[in-house]
C-alpha cells in the first residue's frame, strides 16, 4: 500500500535560496510524525512546499499522497485531494467573515459543533483572522481543518503563542479530525506536527519524530526520547546520539 | 403606464419592491410621476411640485443647499423644473420602515431631470432607499439628480442608493445635506454594473453634535467610468463625520474623492478608501484631503490601492477553494464591509448585486 505521503529528494527554494535540500519522508496510513528543527531549519517550508504555496519553488525531488505526485498540482487541487494546513501566521483577511470562508470549504454538515467545541461561536461574524487573539487564531485553524476533514493534516506549530487551556481545546479537535470522529474508522488519520516546545506530545499521540537540519530530515526516531534528548542536549547532539545508536 | 414584469424585476433590483414592507413609495418613469403613495401619517410622499405649491416656506429651502448656477447640470434641473420628490417626516416621529423611490429611465436617449427635497423634522427618523435604473432595453440617456436633505435637531436620516444603469448611460447627481445639532446623516451609495458615465460629489454640512457618515461601495468592469466622492463640512464643534469607500475595478475607471474640512473646535472625522484592482487595464484614483481650520480637531485618512494578495489567494486556496470561488469570497467581503449596517433585506440585494457582478452575469 502505497504510504500517506511520501516525499524523495526533496529541494525546494524559498527567494532564490535553497531551503530544503534532500528531504526524504514518508508517513504510513494512520501515523501522526512530529518534525522538530531549530529556527530557519526549513520546517515551515516543508509544510509550504507541500502545499505549493507561492513563493516555494520545488527544484528537485517528488511528493506523492497516497502514491499520487502532487509536486506539480495547484494548491487547491492539493487540498481538494484531502491534505489540509494549519497555517502558524494565518493572514488577516478583510471583510471575509469566519463563518461565510468556513461554510465555504465545509465537508462535515455539521460545522455547528465545530464553532461550539472550539468555542468560536462569538466570532462566526468577525472578518477573518482579523484581530485575532494568539489563542484564537490557532482555534480557528483548527476549525478550517475540522471543515476541510482532510486525510492528512499539516500543523505549523499548533501550540505557539497559546495558553494551556486552548491548548487542551484545539488538541482535543485535533484528535477528533485524526480519528474522523467516527468509532468505527479502524485507522486513524495521518499528521505531520510541527513543534518546538513539545507540549502536543502530551496530548496527541505521536508514532515518529523527525529532526530537521539545514534543510535535510537529520534523524527519525521515537518522537518522545527525542524531544527528550533535544530538551537536554539541543538538537545537534540529539542527532549525534541517534545516529550512534 | 404600465409596467410590464421585466421592468418590476428591474426595479427590484434596485431596492423598489412591494413585497417589501416599506413606509411609502415614489416612482418617476421617463419624465412621469406614476406613485407617490405614503403608508403612514408620520410622513408625507408627493411631488416635489405640489409641494411647493403647498407650503410657501418651502421655496426658501429650493436649490438653497445646491446652487443653481453650480454646473451646467444643476441649471439644467433648475430648466426641466421640479419632477421629484418631496418627502417630510414630522417632528419626533420614527419612520422605521424604508420609503422606496425609484427613477426608471424607459426611452433610450432620454435626458432625466429630477429635484427631490426631504425633510426630517426635529428628533424625526426616516430611511430612504434611492434606486436608479434603466428599463432593460435601454442602454443610452441620461440621469441628472438634484437631491436636497434638510436633517433637523437630533433627526435622523438614511439614504441609500442603489445605481444599476445600462451600458452608456451618464449619471450626474447633485444632493446636500444640511444637519442640525445632533442629527445623523447616514448615505450609502452602491454601483455594480457598467455605466458609461458617474459623477457625484454628495456633501453635508454638520452642525454642533452632528454625524454624517458616507459609504460607497462600487464595482466597475471594463467601460465603466466613475468619478464619486463625498465632502463634510464639520461647521459646528464636535460635529464628526466618517467618509468610507471601497472601489473595485474590473477594467474600468474610478476616481474616488473626499474631502473632510474640520471649522471648529472637538471636530472628528475619518476618512477609508481602499480600492482594489483585478486587472492591468483599469484604473483606481483615490484622492483623499483633509484640511483642518482649528487647532483642536482630529482628522486621518487611510488609503490603499492594489491588486489581491498573493498571500490571502493563497492561504484560501489551501482550503481547497477553487481561485475563482477564492478571489470572490476576498472582493465581496471587501465590498461588503463599509455595508455591514444596512438593513438585512437591502443587504441581500446588494449581496446579490455583488455575486452577480462578479460572475459577470448581466443583472
Amino acid at each position: 500500500m502505497d504510504p500517506l505521503l511520501s516525499i524523495s529528494d526533496l529541494w525546494v527554494e524559498v527567494g532564490g535560496k535553497s531551503v530544503l535540500r534532500g528531504v526524504e519522508l514518508s508517513i504510513p496510513n494512520g501515523e501522526v510524525h512530529i518534525l522538530f528543527g531549530p529556527n530557519g531549519s526549513g520546517k515551515s517550508t516543508l509544510l509550504s512546499a507541500v502545499m505549493r504555496l507561492p513563493g516555494f519553488h520545488i527544484s528537485r525531488g517528488a511528493i506523492a499522497f497516497r502514491g499520487t505526485r502532487i509536486d506539480g498540482m495547484e494548491t487547491n487541487e492539493i487540498a481538494q485531494l484531502g491534505i489540509g494546513l494549519a497555517f502558524q501566521h494565518p493572514p488577516a483577511i478583510r471583510g471575509v467573515a469566519l463563518e461565510n470562508f468556513i461554510n465555504a470549504i465545509d465537508n462535515t454538515g455539521e460545522i455547528a459543533r465545530g464553532f461550539r467545541e472550539l468555542h468560536l461561536d462569538s466570532h462566526r461574524r468577525r472578518e477573518l483572522n482579523c484581530g485575532f487573539s494568539g489563542g484564537e487564531l490557532k482555534r480557528s485553524e483548527i476549525l478550517k481543518l475540522y471543515a476541510q476533514s482532510p486525510e492528512l493534516i499539516l500543523l505549523d506549530e499548533p501550540e505557539s503563542g497559546v495558553d494551556l487551556e486552548n491548548l487542551a481545546i484545539i488538541t482535543r479537535t485535533i484528535n477528533q479530525i485524526l480519528l474522523a470522529d467516527n468509532p468505527l474508522e479502524v485507522s486513524r488519520r495521518g499528521g505531520l506536527i510541527i513543534s518546538h516546545a513539545g507540549f502536543i506530545l502530551d496530548y496527541v499521540e505521536a508514532d515518529r519524530g523527525h529532526i530537521i537540519l539545514d534543510g535535510r530530515i537529520a534523524c527519525s526516531g521515537n518522537p518522545r526520547e527525542m524531544f527528550d534528548a533535544i530538551r537536554s542536549e539541543g538538537y545537534y547532539h540529539c542527532v549525534r546520539r541517534m545516529s550512534e545508536r | 403606464m404600465d409596467r410590464d414584469t421585466s421592468s418590476n424585476n428591474d426595479l427590484r433590483q434596485v431596492g423598489y419592491d412591494p413585497l417589501i414592507d416599506h413606509a411609502g413609495s415614489f416612482l418617476v418613469e421617463d419624465h412621469k410621476i406614476t406613485e407617490a403613495v405614503p403608508h403612514t401619517d408620520a410622513l408625507e410622499v408627493m411631488p416635489l411640485a405640489l409641494a411647493l405649491e403647498r407650503y410657501p416656506w418651502l421655496r426658501e429651502r429650493y436649490f438653497k443647499l445646491i446652487d443653481k448656477e453650480q454646473d451646467r447640470y444643476t441649471r439644467e434641473a433648475a430648466d426641466a423644473g421640479p419632477t421629484g420628490f418631496f418627502i417630510r417626516v414630522f417632528a419626533e416621529k420614527k419612520v422605521l420602515l424604508p420609503v422606496q423611490s425609484c427613477f426608471l429611465l424607459r426611452t433610450p436617449g432620454l435626458r432625466q431631470a429630477v429635484h427631490n427635497l426631504v425633510v426630517a423634522e426635529k428628533g424625526a427618523e426616516l430611511h430612504l432607499v434611492n434606486g436608479c435604473t434603466t428599463a432593460r432595453y435601454t442602454d443610452m440617456g441620461t440621469h441628472i439628480g438634484v437631491t436636497e436633505y434638510y436633517v433637523g435637531e437630533n433627526a435622523k436620516v438614511t439614504t441609500s442608493m442603489i445605481h444599476h444603469w445600462g451600458d452608456d448611460v451618464e449619471v450626474y447627481p447633485r444632493s446636500a445635506a444640511h444637519v442640525e445639532k445632533g442629527g445623523h446623516f447616514v448615505s450609502n451609495y452602491v454601483a455594480m454594473t457598467r455605466v458609461g458615465r458617474i459623477e457625484m460629489y454628495p456633501s453635508a454640512i454638520l452642525e454642533s453634535d452632528a454625524t454624517a457618515t458616507f459609504n460607497s461601495v462600487v464595482y466597475a468592469p471594463a467601460g465603466a467610468w466613475l468619478d464619486i466622492g463625498a465632502r463634510a463640512i464639520l461647521r459646528g464643534s464636535h460635529a464628526a463625520a466618517d467618509i468610507v469607500s471601497r472601489a473595485v475595478s474590473d477594467g474600468g475607471y474610478v476616481m474616488t474623492r473626499g474631502h473632510i474640512l474640520g471649522e471648529t473646535s472637538g471636530c472628528r472625522g475619518h476618512m477609508e478608501c481602499n480600492g482594489l484592482l483585478l486587472k492591468e487595464s483599469g484604473v483606481i484614483h483615490a484622492i483623499p484631503e483633509l484640511e483642518g481650520r482649528s487647532p483642536d480637531i482630529s482628522l486621518s485618512h487611510e488609503a490603499s490601492v492594489g491588486m489581491i494578495s498573493r498571500e490571502e489567494l493563497a492561504y484560501l486556496m489551501a482550503s481547497g477553494l477553487d481561485e475563482e470561488i477564492a478571489r470572490s469570497l476576498i472582493i465581496q467581503g471587501f465590498l461588503e464591509v463599509p455595508l455591514a449596517d444596512l438593513p438585512p433585506f437591502l443587504q441581500k440585494t446588494v449581496s446579490a448585486l455583488v455575486t452577480q457582478a462578479r460572475r459577470g452575469e448581466a443583472v
